[in-house]
């Protein structure tokens, strides 16, 4: 009996189960964008900058437009705010935006599509990073860096603005705009309109101190965070060990350092970098390995070669900052308790004796250098450089551009660094920290060479050419600074490993160079290089340390297990990793000097830091719950009336059938009649 | 409760209770004290307890009109203020609302 219930009821679960695919009714309500990208809010030491929604998601009408004309028209003409223009990349400018701020009643938010790549698109200051820069080195006579820059990066836009990658969604939001809103605009506010839900609320308001203070307070119903210090790690490695004999720290040596830069940004979540930073960084790394081919053991006892990258440079030199922070207190390269330490020297920033930055490049053949002041150190490496290659070279003094040096020499006006870039003027990337500064930008190619004597299949007037006269040029010259005589040997830098960086960072992960490194699979699609929150680390920066690494290691041996069992040396790494990008199954034991250190800014571990001094970095992200955008039909507003008329009619019916009913409920209801106890009698 | 089937001398007693207990800083006890005897001091024919009920209401309602005038006061100042006074403002919230200064 049971088995004939309950057979054909579990059949009839699962076939529901199975084929029942039940859409809410919400869900198709509404289409969702999910190739697009939001712009969201950062906060300084005394303001905030960036975008936010309402809460719950901004709401608006769409109204496509093909130029600033057809913005005017619905700004003038707009019956059925508010609206939010859909707008092709080149109308994102200051100018636009300050005119939908004014209209802020008739727009409530901006949405960007990819059409062409514009001839420009960079929304940094014209001056990057001007309130952390050396003065007079921007403006007012100095060169303006970033010409092209409106600044809307830093800019406090009071509505949402989203970007959208695929052309597929730009056709559906246009389809649905043509087919109910383009037409008698008169008559918009009577009908169904296309519209949009842009969500992308920020927690954080005010400044950083306010939101640090509100995220830290005990008393708080439910506690919340409402912005984190942006940040990562810096990198820094050396040349040869910094211990003598692997055991006793040599101290006061003398450091000529190289650096670059590692991170960018973005008005939206999405970067890109390819000039900058990410051939900057290449460049260092070619430079790296091809230093250790050329001079495998240090010349000399009391100086080396110190590579730091920087993370968070982007926001006012976080990385670097932190790092002269630590080195001034005598905490670098680790975190010392009374100032030293017995496997580690400390380095401090007199120790070093040659800062050359090796800023952003892009195909040329010149390479300025820019620094400060004329010194010996700087005309040393200037003539080096020009003996060392056929690029031409020039000097360029009493120029800084943006770059980490300016960290450096505001705190020492005499300290001898200089900034190598293909530009005299004005940034050579019409793209700086854009979502265009992508290969295109650098016309990268890769070629995936595999055996060593392809390498001439690549063209030596390509990025990756150009990347290597450099590396070569620099790293030579600091063969000659260190060994005191010009190199004569044939060693060339590998153009095939620089072709395999840059394909690493730019187009795929999962490369050769990161198999070398024995890196865990990777996801296809390329890292975002912006710095991050402080308590999320990126996932590019350990891999690009594993890969200077693998560049500045010494090999110790086979490798194999006992490789990173080794008794540990705290001055060491030990590493499994391949000995060239052609052969990756042969793998060697590299012992590397090492290390990642933090970058978040000195502002949020001193302790009664004043956040307006504009002393250190102070760029906080805020924190969100939900950053999306969807379309939907606004139903005209007499079908929204005639809804919420039903619905006050039937609540009140409802009451007056209740009423009706209880006041008559002895008629309609019997009562029922309680039994008589019966009596004992 | 129902008050009517309640005896007038215990009606006086919850009343001035209800009218005590309101010194411990609840005005809302003084406002329910208020309104629940309202008809037994007002609207009932006269008694020999109602003088004292009527007393105790009277007094319930100033005191409650007198705290919600302060209260609306203080939070309306409160919320003026709040954004101006930084950290102090902070420090007396319990709950700060989300993605405003």
């Amino acid at each position: 009996m049971l088995k004939r219930i309950y057979l054909p009821l579990l059949f009839f679960v699962i076939i529901a189960a199975k084929y029942g695919y039940a859409d809410r009714t919400k869900d198709k309500m509404y289409y969702f964008i999910t190739n697009s990208t939001g712009c969201y809010r950062r906060m300084n030491g005394t303001h905030q900058i960036g975008c936010t929604s309402k809460r719950g998601g901004s709401n608006g009408v769409i109204h496509y437009c093909e130029s600033e004309k057809d913005l005017d028209f619905i700004l003038e003409n707009g019956k059925a705010p508010p609206y939010i223009p859909v707008m092709p990349n080149n109308l994102l400018t200051l100018n636009i935006v300050n005119k939908l701020k004014k209209n802020i009643h008739t727009i409530s938010g901006l949405v960007i599509h990819n059409k062409n790549t514009p001839e420009y698109f960079t929304h940094d200051n014209q001056c990057p990073n001007i309130n952390s820069n050396l003065k007079n080195t921007c403006g007012d006579g100095n060169p303006i860096w970033n010409k092209h820059g409106t600044g809307l990066l830093f800019n406090n836009i009071p509505f949402p603005l989203f970007f959208i990658d695929s052309d597929e969604d730009v056709k559906k939001i246009k389809d649905c705009f043509q087919k109910f809103n383009n037409h008698s605009f008169e008559t918009q506010n009577e009908r169904t309109l296309c519209s949009l839900q842009l969500k992308s609320f920020m927690f954080g308001a005010t400044s950083t101190p306010t939101c640090q203070r509100r995220s830290n307070k005990q008393t708080n119903i439910i506690p919340v965070k409402f912005c984190d210090p942006l940040g990562d790690y810096n990198i820094w490695s050396s040349l040869y060990p910094v211990t003598d004999k692997d055991k006793n720290p040599i101290q006061n040596a003398s450091y000529i350092v190289i650096s670059a830069k590692m991170d960018t940004t973005s008005m939206f979540e999405k970067t890109a970098g390819a000039q900058s930073p990410i051939t900057g960084l290449v460049t260092l790394l070619g430079v790296s390995k091809y230093l250790k081919t050329i001079l495998p053991e240090n010349p000399t006892e009391d100086k080396n070669v110190l590579f730091l990258l920087f993370n968070g440079e982007t926001y006012d030199y976080i990385g670097s900052q932190r790092m002269l922070y630590d080195m001034k207190n005598g905490n670098f390269p680790v975190k010392n308790e009374n100032g030293e330490n017995d496997f580690l020297p400390v380095i401090r920033p007199e120790q070093i004796s040659l800062f050359i930055e090796i800023s952003p490049i892009k195909s040329s053949k010149n390479l300025y250098v820019h620094h400060l002041k004329d010194n010996e150190k700087i005309a040393g490496i200037v003539a080096k450089l020009q003996n060392a290659t056929i690029l031409n070279i020039y000097p360029v003094k009493g120029s800084l551009p943006p770059a980490s040096l300016h960290t450096f020499v505001k705190n020492d006006h005499n300290f001898p660094g200089a900034i190598l870039t293909d530009y005299e003027k004005t940034f050579s990337n019409n793209f700086y920290n854009s979502i265009y500064d992508n290969s295109s930008n650098i016309a990268y190619k890769y070629y995936n060479v595999t055996e060593i004597e392809n390498g001439k299949n690549i063209p030596k007037n390509s990025i990756q050419g150009y990347i290597v006269d450099v590396a070569t040029a620099l790293a030579k010259s600091v063969y000659q600074e260190l060994k005191g005589e010009i190199y004569r040997g044939d060693q060339k830098l590998d153009i095939v490993l620089i072709d395999e960086l840059l394909h690493c960072y730019l187009e795929n992960p999962n490369c050769r160079v990161h198999q070398v490194i024995s890196g865990p699979k990777l996801q296809k699609t390329p890292f975002s290089l912006y710095v991050g929150i402080d308590n999320h680390s990126n996932l590019l920066t350990p891999l690009v340390a594993m890969v200077l690494g693998w560049t500045t290691g010494d090999i110790s041996g086979e490798g194999n297990i006992n490789c990173t069992n080794i008794p540990k040396s705290y001055s060491h790494k030990f590493y499994n990793m391949s000995e060239s990008i052609y052969d990756l199954n042969s793998t060697k034991c590299f012992k590397v000097t090492l290390n990642q250190t933090e970058a978040i800014s000195p502002a949020f571990i001193i302790d009664d830091y004043d956040w307006s001094s504009g002393q250190y970095s102070t760029w906080s992200e805020s924190t969100w719950d939900d950053i999306s955008m969807r379309v939907f039909l606004k139903p005209s507003p007499a079908h929204e009336k005639l809804t919420i008329s039903i619905g006050s009619i039937s609540m009140i019916l409802s009451f007056a059938i209740v009423y009706f009913f209880k006041t008559r409920s002895h008629i309609l209801f019997i009562p029922s009649i309680p039994n008589e106890t019966p009596t004992e009698c | 409760m129902d008050l009517t089937k309640v005896p007038n001398e215990k009606k006086l007693n919850l009343c001035r209770t209800y009218f005590k207990i309101g010194f411990a800083l609840l005005p809302f006890i003084w406002t329910v004290n208020a309104i629940w005897f309202f008809n037994e001091a007002f609207r009932k024919p006269e008694y020999e307890e109602q003088k004292q009920i009527k007393k105790y209401v009277v007094y319930s309602a100033i005191g409650a009109i007198l705290w919600f005038t302060i209260l609306l006061s203080w939070l309306i100042t409160f919320q003026i203020n709040r954004v101006t006074w930084g950290e102090f403002a902070d420090n007396l919230s319990f709950i700060i609302p989300l993605g405003s200064p």
